[in-house]
């Protein structure tokens, strides 16, 4: 799941002063979850907004909320005709992604992040998330025992550990797993200790065009073909 | 696609239909009576809206809160946890402090149909009630002297003080209901040649039972119904000293009770069965027990013979056999067991039943009781119908206030030509608590009401139970866990599935159900309200709706009248509004704190979400500060999660350069509530002294 988490308060305020008024749009996928940009925070957010500009009165701004099942995808984006036309800018509370998603489809409105679209994660019970994949596009978790060293080692190696490992932690910080130990114990768990003298070469730095596009099924007339 | 809110009142548009749940003491109890509500109500120390609630759902609230036999208590699902809620003694101290005496009840008269009851116990004066309310002009015949049925002459003075009935019978004058003592009704014709439309007969099951040994109509063997009118209406039977008492029903610890403090010296029940098959209520034989009455199970008398001013009465031993109809065993006597006891007086008390004079010419069923239809209460007679003990054989109180009531209705209906209409349209909360449920509930006490020692007891027939202090009423009625009221997931297209409400839940009752939503079972959950307040979808709604709105409408009410206030630095307070808290330490500390204090009263500070302590400060507070019942509060971890979100609510406060100390949340048991309060509303003025002086200093 995308995890992001809502700016300080400092910076959305300063993004939004040069508009009067601003739509507050939440996300109900991803940041709903990770509690970052969801109906309750846009409520949250936006009553923290107002009572900003009631005490610190610099300007007058009108705000509207709403919040879409997803900001990704055009079709969704679709339900807002009637209420972005009254409004001077659309402060997002989606992932990035969401927010250009925005921007694209409405080209004349200023769309503005309210959140920082931080990793890719997982729960840790409530209210903790820990970043879990850094989607690199070569997923070779079959020899990690399923731990991911490029996110979760420091330096991302793929043959490791370092020589950095001290008592089951990494030499940045003793708080932080060595991913490495790690992936030893679970491959021993599962017998399959022999991966660890597999050598993997090292990963591909050169540049990868950016930004990537995976093109699974074509619409008819699309002039495009399957990937 | 979610619809959020439409303007900044904060009232959210979620649904308007009421989605609570019938819980379990309201489908035991023969009145339906709105239990949940108005207990919640008592532990809001609001007994006059509890005692509204009460006088809604039934005629005589005063007499049920003596003498009911609580069928809510036995389905109580706190019961499960740990102890039922005492609901009867509950209704009582809701009764008594709630100004039951001072209530007037008024009707006038709008149908022209007369109607005749016949017969004066709970059941013809709850029907005279409702029929009055209805406004037809009603009359009630009654061949004792005095009215009241079995409440009158079948109850102990002990159980039910005479006047209590007496005002309820008061009212019902007052009501314009005509009332005819001694009169016997023998023939219904003759009513109706009077010109009464309807008649409706609840003339009890006043005939006792006979032993059928021999013997058993010797000088000295009384039956107990007629033992308990002679007491009851006056008359002082000799009891001698040793008296007996056959049978297990109420009539027969009632009786011995009776007979305790009429002297006798030694009283005692014989049962032919085991105390678990008892059916008098646990409660009183209790009570007996204590005041000296001596209870022999397991043996039944066979013989009865008058010798020299005594009774000798032959006895046979009992085993218990097979269970019968009844579900209970089969008493077997045990040959050669037969031995000899002698007593003064023996009473029996084995059963009652109605004795309706042949020339009613009504149908007759099982045990002399009159045949009716169930649902419209009708005889075999055009316009007669019946109800109470005279059609179920002896039952309580409450059941034949129950058949009066529906009898009123139905009366109504056919006197009006109405076919008989449903009511119920709210669902019946199903199941029990599960075990993991069961665990995470706190377990709290119950609190039975005093009663007077047992020497004080057997000196008069002054009633036994106390009523409840104030405090104990309070405490008790917290432990209620409004089964049926919880929350529900509004819509399953707008929630997010993100688990918080499964994570946040005290008592783990959310769960991913097998297609991967998630499921909050209305059967157990404690409506505590904190995934309600947490969900980060806003799509959690507590089910009853006045719940679901309260604190929103509160807020927005309260913020009005303090826009309209000149006195400053205003300061705005949740407050709980369980308990003592909200009724008696607080209150005396909103009086201390003086004008300029604005008090949302919220039922749970586990309720209040972030946003609506930001629209506080937004609509103009100085400070807001959230005051919860702290280690009283009957839930788990509302603190902490009220402590959470003002922490959060403090980093807005901080960002936008206003003290975060102008938040406070307060749980008593931790601090001096009063001095904390002082020093908070001081420090709020300083703030508040400090940002107007900026201001000028600005312009």
């Amino acid at each position: 799941m995308i995890v992001a988490e809502q700016k300080p308060l400092e910076e959305i305020r300063s993004m939004i002063a040069a508009y009067g008024r601003v739509l507050l749009l939440g996300c109900g996928t991803c940041v709903t979850v990770c509690n970052a940009g969801g109906e309750r925070e846009v409520s949250f957010l936006r009553h923290a907004l107002q009572l900003a500009h009631m005490k610190n009165g610099d300007g007058s701004h009108e705000f509207s909320e709403f919040t879409l099942k997803r900001q990704c995808d055009p079709e969704f984006l679709a339900l807002l005709s009637g209420r972005t036309e009254e409004v001077d800018a659309v402060l997002s509370l989606a992932c990035g992604i969401g927010v250009q998603a925005m921007a694209e489809h409405f080209p004349d409105l200023p769309v503005l992040p309210a959140v920082n679209t931080t990793f890719l994660g997982v729960a840790d019970g409530q209210g903790a998330w820990d970043e879990r994949c850094s989607a690199c596009g070569e997923c070779h978790l079959e020899d990690t025992g399923g731990i991911c060293p490029v996110t979760r080692c420091t330096k991302g190696i793929l043959n490791g550990p370092c020589a950095g490992t001290k008592n089951g932690k990494c030499e940045a910080s003793k708080e932080m797993d060595c991913a490495w130990v790690a992936i030893y114990q679970r491959l021993e768990r599962l017998g399959q200790l022999d991966r660890m003298s597999r050598y993997h070469p090292p990963r591909n730095f050169q540049v990868v065009p950016r930004p990537r596009r995976i093109v699974v099924r074509t619409a008819p007339g699309s002039g495009e073909e399957n990937g | 696609m979610s619809n959020s809110v439409s303007h900044p009142g904060m009232v959210r548009q979620c649904g308007s239909l009421d989605h609570s749940l019938i819980p379990p003491c309201q489908t035991a109890c023969p009145l339906h009576m709105d239990i949940r509500e108005y207990v919640d109500l008592v532990a809001q120390g609001k007994t006059m809206e509890a005692l509204q609630i009460i006088r809604g759902g039934n005629p005589f609230p005063s007499i049920c809160a003596y003498v009911c036999t609580h069928p809510c208590e036995e389905s109580c699902r706190r019961g499960q946890v740990d102890n039922p809620v005492s609901i009867r003694a509950l209704k009582r101290f809701a009764v008594e402090f709630g100004g039951d005496r001072m209530v007037q009840a008024e009707a006038e008269t709008t149908q022209p149909e007369k109607v005749a009851i016949v017969g004066s116990g709970p059941a013809g004066l709850a029907c005279a009630y409702y029929l009055r309310r209805r406004g037809y002009p009603v009359t009630v015949f009654e061949a004792h002297s005095a009215i009241g049925g079995m409440l009158r002459v079948g109850i102990p003075q002990y159980r039910l003080p005479r006047e209590v009935l007496d005002v309820e019978v008061k009212r019902l004058i007052q009501m314009g209901v005509e009332i005819r003592t001694e009169t016997r009704v023998v023939l219904l014709d003759l009513l109706f040649e009077l010109g009464y439309k309807a008649i409706f007969l609840t003339i009890g099951a006043h005939q006792s039972l006979r032993l059928g040994i021999t013997g058993d109509e010797s000088p000295g063997v009384i039956d107990g119904a007629t033992f308990l009118r002679e007491v009851n209406l006056g008359l002082k039977p000799s009891l001698g000293r040793k008296v007996a008492v056959v049978g297990g029903g109420n009539v027969a610890i009632d009786a011995a009770r009776t007979a305790a403090r009429l002297g006798a010296r030694t009283v005692r029940i014989l049962y032919r069965r085991s105390r678990t098959e008892m059916p008098a209520d646990p409660g009183e034989i209790e009570q007996a027990l204590a005041e000296g009455v001596r209870i022999k199970y397991l043996v039944a008398p066979t013989k009865i013979r008058r010798e020299d001013r005594h009774l000798v009465v032959t006895s046979v031993r009992i085993k218990l056999g097979e269970p019968d109809a009844s579900g209970r065993s089969r008493p077997v006597p045990v040959d050669g067991s037969e031995y000899e006891e002698r007593y003064d007086v023996l009473i029996t008390a084995i059963g009652q039943a109605p004795q309706a004079p042949g020339d009613f010419n009504v149908r007759i069923g099982k045990g002399s009781t009159i045949q009716v239809d169930p649902v419209t209460l009708t005889t075999n007679r055009n316009g007669v119908f019946a109800g109470g003990d005279a059609v179920t054989g002896p039952a309580t109180v409450t059941e034949a206030l129950a058949a009066g009531r529906l009898a009123a209705y139905r009366i109504d209906d056919y006197l009006r030509h109405r076919y008989p209409t449903g009511t119920a349209t709210r669902q019946i909360l199903p199941g029990d608590l599960k075990v993991e449920t069961v665990e995470a509930i706190k377990k709290l006490e119950r609190r039975i009401p005093e009663v007077l020692t047992p020497q004080e007891r057997k000196k008069a027939f002054e009633p036994v139970e106390l009523v409840y202090d104030w405090e104990t009423a309070v405490a008790e009625a917290r432990r209620c866990l409004r089964c049926g009221v919880g929350a529900e997931i509004l819509s399953q297209e707008r929630c997010a599935t993100c688990l918080t409400c499964l994570r946040v839940c005290p008592y783990h009752v959310p769960y991913l159900d097998g297609k991967g939503d998630i499921q909050i079972p209305a059967d157990q959950c404690q409506a505590c309200g904190i995934c309600v307040a947490e969900c980060p979808a806003r799509v959690i709604v507590l089910r009853s709706l006045a719940d679901r709105r309260s604190i929103d409408e509160e807020l927005e009410h309260v913020l009005g009248g303090m826009a309209g206030s000149k006195v400053k630095p205003p300061i705005l307070g949740f407050c709980c509004q369980y308990g003592l808290y909200g009724t008696g330490a607080l209150a005396r500390l909103w009086r201390e704190t003086g004008a300029g204090t604005w008090i949302v009263p919220v039922l749970c500070v586990a309720k209040v979400e972030s946003e609506h302590i930001l629209r506080a400060f937004e609509k103009g507070a100085e400070g807001v500060f959230i005051a919860g019942c702290g280690e009283q509060c009957s839930r788990e971890n509302t603190a902490f999660y009220v402590n959470q979100r003002a922490t959060r609510v403090r980093k807005v406060l901080q960002a936008i350069s206003l003290e975060p100390e102008r938040l406070q949340t307060f749980f008593p048991n931790e601090q001096d509530l009063a001095a904390e309060m002082d020093r908070f509303t001081e420090a709020v003025g300083g703030y508040y002294l400090a940002s107007v002086m900026a201001k000028e200093v600005k312009q």
